[in-house]
């Protein structure tokens, strides 16, 4: 009976329970967020913007220390299990980028946010939209530039389950499509990046425009100089090769994206009167008037080991791997001397013989000021302390020089001074540099910043005005507009040339140009293929200056009882490390399709050469 | 007791025995082997350049195994016991024939010549040395007529592998002067570092404008003293 009571009141008690407290069941829950709190919050959008800035692509960008040593200018000289960058030809697949993931994080956004953010003021939508819209453009950029047309997918795919995939297969856009589909959007959505003017991290009006410049310069010279090819490179459908004749209107697209940009509120950063020391200064201090779009980097949050990568091995602060990148004799010789000669060193004279130089950076001088700014040679300086690069000495023995170097870095010649320096260069070796020379630009000089417990925080620049002024003068020059040269001059000018040191433009200055002032900032290998001239400059002969990294070792010449003893001279090398000269070939002006893509999207067509 | 241990023993390592031969494949041990061939010469490449793809049916994914072939145009490549295509890839100096594919069938091992249709060949080339000099004459042959010639070389090496990424000498013929199914004439100086060996290699190669890689003669080996 007893227990009857109990069951009893224990079901009413049961029963009761459960009617009013529905609510209780339906609280928000404290670990997840939902789509709508997502897309009403401007804090938690703009926490999500900066995963998407996070993944902007790129190839040989982003302080990627591996990927600035397998072009022309600089060898890999860090451990030896990365030798294969000195040794490697570029394959079909070099380069391939094919991110729909990103893509579609990116649809998913944009019409989450039309559809459900319906508290967020409209200029905030806006905005949110326009800089989702640009971090779209800028990765479409990335592709089409590196596989020609691509699919043009704008908004999600979503599988029906009807067992018929056909609607998610879309076929490649033409190459000019995916150029124009840029174009459009960044017009469209420049406006509405107005808000972010003045901050250099996220996509403002400038920055759709300076990305314009940079897009539609690349579609014109694709468009002229694919067609000028003995046999243009191209595909049926278009997907490959822009006709000619729509050059003329990128180039002015280009050039009038530039312009707006050259009027905006940016500036050349001129404020060092030593040109070097204010060119490196440009893009290792911040903020700074010239950038336009970084990526930034904070001490505790976020940083970057390219200074630990990179520093010159007799300064550096860790343990472990430095010095990897070892800039190329090419590079350094493509700087100009400062009246206007070209940049070959002067390291022997006409009968053969060495030119000794009193001191070691002499050889140097009257260089570009965007050499000391770029890399560290013999004689110069870093973080204010003499850097210590000697590849030996110079014995004078029976009519020739004997070249010798220590085992050891630092080690003293039986007279008693430095026989090889602290900084080598040393052939064959690891850890310092193979070319005799190191490289400086982004190499950070702040208290540190080489050891990996704090690394450095000096910010990437996706996008410049120096740029912005050789975009221009290249579009304009295409376009046989006189103000080219005014735009060149400028840049130079900056350098420590002279007021309008040039009086007349070519296509080689304007090339030499960029590669000596975009030097290591990801845009050479991209620059040469939509020249069309990739596959003549790394011919992949071993015999060309151009295709091999070659360096240049100082010597210190002893011989004594002659004006030359004490002196330096120069010897032209070839490092062991670096086995084989760079080879492009026609297949790497466009790469080649993952096989996982064209097993699953027939309409996808392959590249052509692949 | 002690029958009981030794049916536990025999009965693992029964059970440890058996699996091997479920869960590892043998190497592929069929050759296939051959050259690329036309009109029965085969055809000289560049080391390491030109590829020809093998490809198998019957499997829900595809990937290609590319078999690269040699300075003389052979190549040879290990496989499974099975149906293949091969293709005619392009980056190479003969046309694509992207839709022509080669059935292989694959039981034993197998020796075949890949035609192939270049678009020029050389013939009755002839290497001959003269003091320091090396003269070359041969005949470039258009074989598809839409095809124009981009650049004649002639190749100077120390090894077997001389092309034109791996020579020492390399000298240009006149483009606009030549002359098909007409001989032409070439001649390179040896340069001193070469002068010293026992040997040295010469080479023509013909470039089309629309192909990426050359067609070579065969590699000649000269004795220089």
């Amino acid at each position: 009976m007893k227990k009857i009571y109990i069951a009893f009141a224990l079901l009413i008690g049961l029963t009761m329970n459960s009617c009013k407290h529905d609510d209780w069941f339906y609280r928000e829950s404290k670990t997840t967020i939902t789509d709508e709190q997502l897309w009403n919050d401007p804090n938690l959008i703009t926490s999500l913007l900066a995963n998407y800035y996070n993944r902007l692509p790129s190839l040989h960008g982003v302080f990627n220390t591996g990927g600035m040593t397998e072009i022309d200018d600089a060898m890999w000289s860090g451990t030896r299990d990365q030798n294969g960058r000195n040794d490697f030809q570029y394959g079909n697949d070099y380069g391939r980028y094919w991110d729909y993931g990103l893509i579609r994080d990116l649809n998913l956004s944009l019409e989450n946010i039309n559809a459900l953010g319906g508290k967020l003021t409209p200029a905030q939508k806006n905005q949110f939209i326009a800089e989702m819209r640009f971090i779209r453009a800028f990765v479409y950029f990335e592709m089409v530039k590196r596989m020609g047309g691509v699919p043009l997918v704008t908004k999600q795919l979503i599988y029906d389950f009807s067992g018929d995939p056909t609607p998610l297969q879309v076929p490649r856009a033409k190459e000019s499509e995916v150029y124009d589909f840029i174009y459009k959007e960044l017009e469209e959505i420049k406006a509405d990046l107005a808000p972010n003017n003045g901050v250099a991290t996220r996509a403002n009006r400038y920055t759709a425009l300076a990305l314009e410049s940079r897009a539609m310069l690349y579609a014109a010279s694709i468009a002229k100089y694919n067609s000028l090819m003995a046999a243009p490179i191209s595909t049926a459908g278009g997907e490959v090769g822009i006709p000619a004749a729509m050059a003329a209107d990128y180039y002015n697209k280009s050039l009038t994206a530039s312009k707006e940009v050259i009027a905006g509120p940016y500036a050349l950063y001129n404020t060092n009167p030593d040109k070097g020391a204010n060119f490196y200064d440009m893009l290792n201090k911040k903020p700074v008037s010239e950038i336009i779009f970084a990526k930034d980097f904070a001490l505790g949050t976020k940083v970057h080991r390219f200074t630990y990568d990179n520093i010159i091995k007799s300064m550096t602060e860790d343990n472990e791997a430095s010095s990897a990148i070892s800039p190329s004799l090419s590079l350094v010789e493509s700087f100009n001397y400062l009246d206007g000669s070209r940049g070959t060193l002067k390291d022997k004279d006409a009968n053969g013989n060495y030119i000794a130089y009193t001191n070691p950076a002499d050889i140097f001088a009257n260089k570009d000021g965007r050499l000391f700014g770029t890399v560290i040679y013999p004689g110069t300086t870093f973080k204010n302390n003499p850097v210590r690069i000697q590849a030996g000495v110079a014995v004078y023995n029976n009519g020739t020089y004997q070249l010798t170097t220590s085992a050891v870095l630092g080690g003293n010649y039986t007279d008693g001074q430095v026989w090889t320096g602290f900084d080598g260069p040393k052939d064959d070796a690891v850890d310092v540099s193979n070319t005799g020379f190191y490289i400086r630009k982004m190499v950070s000089d702040a208290p540190a910043a080489s050891t990996r417990g704090t690394s450095a925080v000096n910010w990437w620049p996706w996008f410049r005005l120096g740029e912005i002024y050789l975009n221009a003068a290249e579009a304009a020059f295409e376009l046989g507009r006189p103000e080219a040269l005014g735009y060149v001059n400028t840049v130079r000018a900056r350098a420590g040339f002279p007021a309008n040191s040039l009086s007349a433009l070519t296509n080689d200055i304007i090339r030499n140009e960029r590669r000596v002032e975009l030097a290591f900032e990801d845009h050479r290998y991209f620059d040469l293929k939509r020249w069309r001239i990739a596959h003549l400059v790394w011919d992949g002969t071993e015999t060309d200056p151009n295709a091999v990294v070659m360096g240049l070792y100082s010597y210190r010449v002893v011989r004594p009882g002659h004006p030359d003893n004490g002196k330096y001279i120069y010897a032209r090398v070839r490092p062991t490390r670096f086995r084989r000269a760079r080879l492009f070939r026609m297949a790497n002006y466009y790469s080649s399709i993952d096989q996982t893509v064209l097993n699953n999207n027939p309409k996808i067509v392959r590249n052509p050469f692949h | 007791m002690k029958t009981k241990f030794l049916t536990i023993i025999a009965a693992a390592s029964l059970f440890l025995a058996s699996c091997a031969e479920y869960d590892n494949f043998d190497a592929p041990e069929l050759t296939l082997s051959g050259k690329v061939v036309y009109q029965g010469r085969a055809l000289g490449v560049r080391n390491n350049g030109p590829q020809l793809e093998l490809w198998q049916d019957g499997y829900p994914l595809k990937s290609p195994i590319y078999v690269y072939m040699n300075q003389d145009g052979s190549f040879s490549a290990k496989l499974f016991a099975g149906q293949y295509k091969l293709t005619r890839r392009p980056d190479a100096p003969w046309l694509q024939q992207a839709t022509d594919t080669i059935r292989v069938n694959l039981t034993a091992n197998t020796n075949l010549d890949v035609p192939v249709t270049p678009y020029f060949s050389i013939t009755n080339e002839t290497f001959t040395k003269s003091g320091n000099t090396i003269n070359t004459s041969f005949v470039v042959n258009k074989v598809v007529q839409t095809a124009n010639v981009e650049l004649v070389r002639l190749y100077l090496g120390k090894s077997v592998l001389t092309d034109q990424v791996l020579r020492d000498v390399r000298i240009d013929g006149n483009v606009s002067s030549l002359v098909f199914g007409a001989p032409t004439s070439l001649s390179a100086d040896i340069p001193d570092n070469l002068k010293t060996l026992d040997f040295i290699y010469a080479r023509v190669g013909v470039k089309a404008t629309v192909a990426s890689e050359y067609v070579y003669s065969q590699v000649q080996k000269i004795a220089l003293k």
